[in-house]
């Protein structure tokens, strides 16, 4: 492994989406060990109900047609590209229980786990990045 | 039109999107073979560069045609990177240098085609070792041949396939290209 990435998605936006995703599979494509935690609104980032419809940001709803002229790839498909990488998600479980979430309601091969869990992996990991 | 062992089409792709997939398309390479990766993305061009950097891989160069551009990357080899080299006749590129431009020198770089076309000596004749065995002939055997390719270690191998064809005076520029200050050619066209 070449590095080791280290991302916490906490916003639930499609703006928030791409940031996340986009530099995740970019880092495992160069090599890098990557897991992203995912956590309060971020969540809904892997959220089977909500991942294929997330909401653009307030007020930017224009940007919409430059996402579709842009050929950029739907975010279900950045998250099976990201699995296929071996990016490890996090769910983090304090803010499902405070959601009222089981883990069924995430897409498949996700881990469940505490902030240590999170910063076990982050602890020597040389990009830390907050979403 | 430069020939490599593999076309990878990404056009209209985004970021990281070109990335992703020449990770994947390099998977299904050889070690040393060539990569021609099409891409509309025009941060493909530094994405391309550094990603090569950061895996190990060759970035040999791009070129451009109308919005689509070529980059082209040579897979790692690790066979290369290891310094024996074992024909007795080397030359350095300082003497390379001095003897090349004699009537009785030929210059053989045994580099890819996509790697010739990113930068080679002025005159040198490109035969890939790949294709040495059934090009040689194209050599005139009673000349000196100084074998070239980036880090001396294919022109090994490619110096004693001449030596063995009955070649008598073959050295192998054991310097290579990559530190080769000379004066270069392009034709990545």
């Amino acid at each position: 492994m070449a590095g080791k990435t280290a991302i916490i998605a906490s916003n639930g936006t499609l703006f928030d989406a791409y940031k996340v995703y986009n530099i995740a599979t970019a880092a495992a494509a160069s090599d890098h060990e990557v897991a992203i935690f995912f956590t309060f609104e971020g969540l809904n980032l892997i959220n089977k109900e909500a991942y294929g419809q997330l909401p653009l940001p307030e007020g930017k709803e224009q940007i919409a047609e430059g996402f579709a002229k842009g050929n950029v790839p739907a975010i279900p498909e950045l998250v099976e590209m990201a699995q296929e990488l071996d990016v490890k998600f996090i769910g983090c479980q304090m803010t499902m229980d405070l959601f009222g979430l089981e883990k069924e309601a995430f897409v498949d091969g996700i881990d469940v786990g505490g902030a240590v869990t999170f910063l076990e992996f982050a602890k020597d990991a040389d990009v830390t990045l907050t979403f | 039109m430069i020939q490599t062992d593999k076309i990878l089409d990404a056009k209209g792709l985004a970021c990281p999107m070109p990335i992703v997939r020449t990770k994947k398309a390099m998977k299904e390479l050889e070690p040393g073979q060539v990569i021609e990766v099409q891409a509309t993305d025009k941060g493909s061009l530094a994405d391309m560069k550094a990603w090569a950097k950061s895996s190990g891989n060759q970035y040999l160069g791009t070129s451009e045609e109308g919005d689509v551009l070529k980059h082209y990357l040579r897979k790692a080899d690790q066979l290369e990177e290891k310094e024996e080299v074992s024909f007795p006749h080397t030359v350095t590129n300082a003497e390379l240098q001095e003897q090349m431009d004699r009537d009785d020198v030929i210059v053989l770089d045994v580099r890819e085609p996509a790697e010739y076309a990113f930068g080679h000596i002025e005159g040198a004749v490109s035969i890939p070792l790949g294709e040495l065995e059934n090009r040689a002939q194209e050599l005139d055997a009673e000349k000196e041949v100084i074998v070239i390719c980036r880090t001396g270690n294919r022109s090994d191998f490619a110096a004693k396939q001449l030596a063995e064809k009955g070649f008598g005076r073959v050295k192998n520029a054991v310097e290579g290209m990559s530190q080769w200050n000379g004066i270069t050619e392009q034709n990545n066209t």
